[in-house]
């Protein structure tokens, strides 16, 4: 049962890492935890945090917590956890199948790293034109998409914060596009920096507090909406830092 | 629909592309999420002529692309959330988000605060369309189990 129980807790862990809502995280914890036979389940999860007591019937209670760190949208794993956690429900699977399902899902798929690289030049691409810019002005976003994904993947090699990478991304972006006006690449700096900041904005991530903020999950959905609020605080603050020096030197 | 809305909604298409492909979405649920994409902008150029208030067309847009999320769950027995975030990144406010932000230094503090107001309008009518949606499913979910059960 304890040994059980601690697959229960990898799952709801990994389907946080994966972006997974509170929400589901929770009721996929507690229906496992009676699906193996509990006769009471307390589940108290956050973003960055889960706790979770199970009362077996013989009076027992095993108590677990984790603190849960990264996230990222990973929803190729977080499909088959998802079904893993439906199938223990409805059979009982041994631990052995258990762990050998979780480490598949660990060693699952993921696209190649070139792959995020021409992802990002493609999405700043895509909304350039999408908000009103030419062809050359896409071209220009492109390659500053690239620049954009190296950016901040040395900030994650070097301080691990993405609020600190988003920032430097924007004086990435910004710092670039004005050097391409300047030298008469593209006519305004606009459009560059509309589809650049696409790939860093927190528009999904104000979405989904959002929504665990009027599902009842406020502590994770006031989490979230403050993270939400320094990541676009990080931006602007990027992006002055550039137009206000730059404004001085020029 | 004009060439610049038949650009957009390309673009809208292969930008939903690009994150389903960074969130790692694969196979038929890649395709899914990214003609959701597609969709909402379609819905946004189509319902733009018939309802007036941009805030309006959000929600609505945002509920109508909620359900297509939900019934693709479903059918490809996925979370929703896979579908809903990368099929509503057309409607993400990054150009209004810019331009707020452009403006914040700017002589005209009023033309700041409309801009600010604006974008968290839009931002409010896309989270509210998809917890309508959301809440809706949950609830027809529950009265569906227990009507299974009987």
């Amino acid at each position: 049962m304890r040994r059980l129980f601690g697959y229960a807790m990898d799952i709801g862990e990994k389907m946080l890492v994966c972006g997974a809502e509170v929400h589901r995280v929770e009721e996929t914890v507690s229906r496992i935890g009676y699906a193996l036979g509990a006769q009471r389940v307390d589940v108290f999860i956050i973003t960055s945090s889960m706790v979770v007591t199970i009362h077996t019937p013989d009076g027992e209670t095993y108590t677990q917590t984790r603190r849960v760190t990264a996230s990222g949208f990973d929803f190729e794993r977080l499909h088959y956890l998802n079904h893993l956690s439906r199938e223990i429900c409805a059979h009982q699977l041994t631990s052995q199948e258990i762990e050998q399902r979780l480490h598949a899902i660990d060693t699952c798929k993921r696209f190649p790293l070139w792959a995020e690289f021409v992802s990002y030049a493609v999405i700043a691409g895509a909304f350039t034109l999408f908000f009103g810019g030419g062809v050359t002005e896409a071209v220009v976003s492109m390659l500053i998409g690239v620049a954009v994904r190296c950016g901040l993947w040395g900030a994650d090699r070097l301080v691990s914060n993405k609020i600190f990478g988003k920032f430097l991304a924007t004086v990435i972006i910004t710092l670039l596009a004005y050097l391409m006006v300047s030298l008469g690449g593209i006519p305004t700096v606009d459009k560059v920096i509309i589809g650049n900041i696409m790939t860093l904005i927190p528009g999904i991530g104000l979405t989904n507090a959002m929504r665990d903020l009027f599902t009842g999950d406020s502590i994770a959905g006031i989490l979230r909406t403050t993270e939400a609020a320094l990541t676009a605080l990080a931006i602007a603050a990027g992006y002055y830092l550039v137009t206000i020096i730059g404004g001085l030197v020029v | 629909m004009t060439w610049t809305e038949v650009v957009q909604i390309m673009a809208g298409f292969v930008g939903s592309l690009g994150f389903a492909i960074l969130f790692n979405i694969r196979g038929k649920r890649l395709a899914a999420a990214a003609v959701g994409g597609l969709f909402s902008w379609l819905l946004y150029v189509l319902l733009s002529d018939c309802i007036t208030g941009e805030v309006v067309v959000y929600f609505v847009v945002a509920c109508i692309i909620s359900l297509y999320a939900e019934l693709m769950a479903v059918w490809l027995k996925t979370p929703t959330t896979t579908f809903i975030i990368t099929s509503l990144i057309p409607l993400i406010p990054g150009s209004s988000l810019y331009y707020t932000m452009t403006s914040a230094f700017q002589s005209d503090p009023t033309v700041f605060l409309q801009r600010a107001t604006h974008t968290l309008q839009l931002a409010v009518a896309l989270a509210l369309g998809i917890i309508a949606v959301t809440t809706l499913a949950r609830l027809s979910n529950r009265v569906l189990r227990r009507l299974h059960r009987q």
